[in-house]
């Protein structure tokens, strides 16, 4: 396998590979909505976590040593990577890759929904952490951010989050979704009430969308992943 | 609920432009908020816009000094709960919940029943807490001791003094708290924290003494309040939640895989496993209940796995590792004496035994982690 001749192929995206970032704060609910949306159970999410993959990772992953800088080489480099190609250009199965992947820091999958192959990227959001979120903007074609709408006292925290992304320049005329989540919790803040707290209508610069949703339910989920596949070609490139 | 029309909103000062919002929703003072700016549909309702509405501070205790309080077992049903800013209170949520926030808290004694989300501690010092939960969560925390039963590996952030033990509770109502949470006695990862701002030289968290009794953390609580009528133990040998060993170095070379399979009486079995076991002076490292395909089975049990198929099949097998020299041959005995009628799986020998307990957990844990 040439190192160069993946690289190629990673980089040429189909047209119908879309690129989702999912942000938010830790305990937003990204994890479930990532899992939420690629049908899996939901019922035992762990706390996403960072980490390069290391020699100590060898074993379960089933890898050579040279092999491993290749991987973290690939995952750095990849932007559209299909995990279906990286698994048939490894010949590893798909879901050692997706081990990979987690042991890099952060738990990807790809959906297919509305006539597009979404890779998603579920990125984990402590506050320590959040500085690796800006090696993942690059070829973003829909931003998703998540909100525990029921946690009042790190709204401003979130808000402060959320403008410090729309500033990025990689991230500019990207569409956005809020995905106002928690909404099955009875003390949750109404998606209206959040909107405006988060000063929403004086974004001009890209197309923007507030959804309510439960990850845990479902609910409100493929609403706004049907305003997500609407909106991806308005994406300026 | 939905409007078309452009509309200022009245909060809103007046050098704001004027926008058309496309979607919108009423706020609670009957003016439209833009929820995007480029669709054309109306506004959805969904289950929690059709539903009874709540306070919030129905579910939130704040600025309590002194006191004991709490929830009563029944009380609470699942919903989500809030505690900030309280201090040398002594808190008993007795009922399982959704998930529970603790802000600015100090020197508090707190119990959680099963939470079946996220324990989210922030900005806590002073706290001595037994806590079951699928998540636990802290940030910016001094000085805690935690009595944990976690469904997934713990975390800290920008934390200090952070020790854990093996959760140990009891009340009558405990076992239905965890069915209705849809925790796991058997998965209790209490022990492997995961540390995001690791200091260089230091530990910002450790286990607690292995014969740490919860007694002497967080006390019962007092008679004369709301709590009186529950009656609480928190004697190890009553501990709905089996005592681990978990990280904990252990004190033989040998130990054996011992599991059960999905049917009626699996608990009560694990349970009665635990007993014969400690009793003869083995230890128990760790408890898993998880699912298992065909293709696991036969990385797990090998030669014994097309016999074990149709079991797995049936449900979610729980496993113990007990460990001590001669666990192997105790093990055995225990399932022809007390378990000949069951259909389990112990380890053979123990020259393998180790492999078979490293297979298996090592197999539960990527099952569980991704």
């Amino acid at each position: 396998m040439g190192l160069l001749s993946i690289l190629r192929r990673l980089k040429q995206s189909p047209e119908q590979e879309v690129r989702l970032l999912l942000l938010g704060l830790d305990n937003a609910g990204k994890t479930t909505l990532l899992k939420q949306l690629a049908a899996e159970d939901i019922s035992h999410i762990t706390p996403t976590q960072v980490h390069p993959c290391t020699r100590a990772h060898r074993n379960t992953l089933l890898m050579s040593n040279c092999e491993i800088p290749l991987l973290n080489f690939l995952v750095k480099q990849s932007g559209h990577a299909s995990v279906h190609l990286l698994s048939e250009r490894l010949n590893y199965p798909l879901n050692l890759i997706y081990v990979a992947f987690h042991q890099q820091g952060f738990n990807i999958k790809s959906v297919q929904s509305s006539g597009f192959k979404l890779n998603v990227w579920d990125i984990g959001g402590q506050r320590k952490i959040r500085p690796y979120w800006r090696n993942y903007f690059e070829n973003t074609d829909v931003l998703i951010y998540v909100i525990d709408s029921s946690d009042r006292k790190r709204f401003e925290e979130t808000s402060l989050e959320l403008a410090e992304l729309l500033e990025e320049e990689k991230l500019a005329a990207v569409p956005l979704l809020v995905f106002a989540n928690k909404q099955d919790l009875m003390t949750a803040s109404p998606a209206s009430e959040l909107a405006e707290s988060l000063n929403l209508h004086t974004i001009r610069d890209r197309m923007w969308q507030v959804q309510a949703c439960s990850a845990l339910t479902a609910e409100g989920v493929q609403d706004g992943m049907t305003w997500v596949c609407r909106n991806i070609k308005f994406r300026k490139r | 609920m939905g409007c078309f029309f452009s509309k200022k909103s009245k909060r809103k000062s007046a050098e704001k432009e004027n926008l058309t919002p496309t979607t919108t929703s009423a706020d609670t003072a009957g003016n439209s908020v833009p929820l995007g700016n480029n669709t054309d549909e109306a506004p959805k309702q969904y289950s929690w816009d059709k539903r009874e509405k709540v306070d919030p501070k129905d579910y939130t205790l704040t600025g309590l000094k002194d006191v004991t309080v709490g929830r009563l077992p029944g009380t609470l049903n699942g919903k989500p709960f809030v505690i900030q800013d309280c201090e040398n209170c002594n808190i008993f949520v007795l009922d399982h919940s959704a998930t529970i926030n603790i802000d600015d808290c100090v020197n508090c004694r707190i119990v959680f029943g099963p939470v079946k989300g996220s324990v989210f501690f922030r900005d806590c010092k002073d706290i001595k807490c037994v806590v079951a939960c699928q998540q636990f969560r802290a940030r910016d925390c001094k000085k805690m001791d935690v009595f944990l039963c976690c469904a997934t590996q713990p975390i800290i952030e920008s934390s200090t003094g952070m020790k854990f033990g093996c959760f140990q509770y009891y009340y009558p109502e405990l076992a239905f708290h965890f069915k209705d949470a849809g925790l796991s006695i058997f998965n209790n990862n209490w022990s492997n924290i995961h540390d995001f701002t690791p200091v260089s030289g230091e530990n910002n968290w450790s286990l607690l003494p292995e014969d740490a009794k919860v007694a002497d953390f967080v006390l019962a609580p007092d008679p004369e309040s709301d709590f009186k009528s529950v009656r609480i133990s928190t004697e190890a040998a009553r501990s709905i939640v089996p005592l681990t060993k978990g990280g904990r170095r252990k004190d033989s070379e040998e130990s054996c895989l011992f599991v059960f399979f999905a049917g009626d009486y699996t608990t009560a079995n694990a349970r009665k496993l635990i007993d014969e076991a400690t009793s003869k002076g083995f230890v128990l490292i760790q408890t898993k209940e998880v699912s298992m395909k065909p293709e696991d089975a036969k990385r797990v049990f090998q030669n014994n796995a097309d016999d074990l198929v149709e079991w797995i099949n049936k449900g979610p097998v729980t496993a113990l590792e007990l460990n001590g020299d001669g666990a192997v041959e105790a093990c055995k005995t225990i399932a022809s004496e007390v378990f000949s009628g069951t259909k389990v799986f112990v380890s053979d020998n123990k020259n393998m035994s180790t492999r078979d307990v490293d297979s298996f957990f090592n197999f539960a844990d990527m099952q569980m982690g991704l």
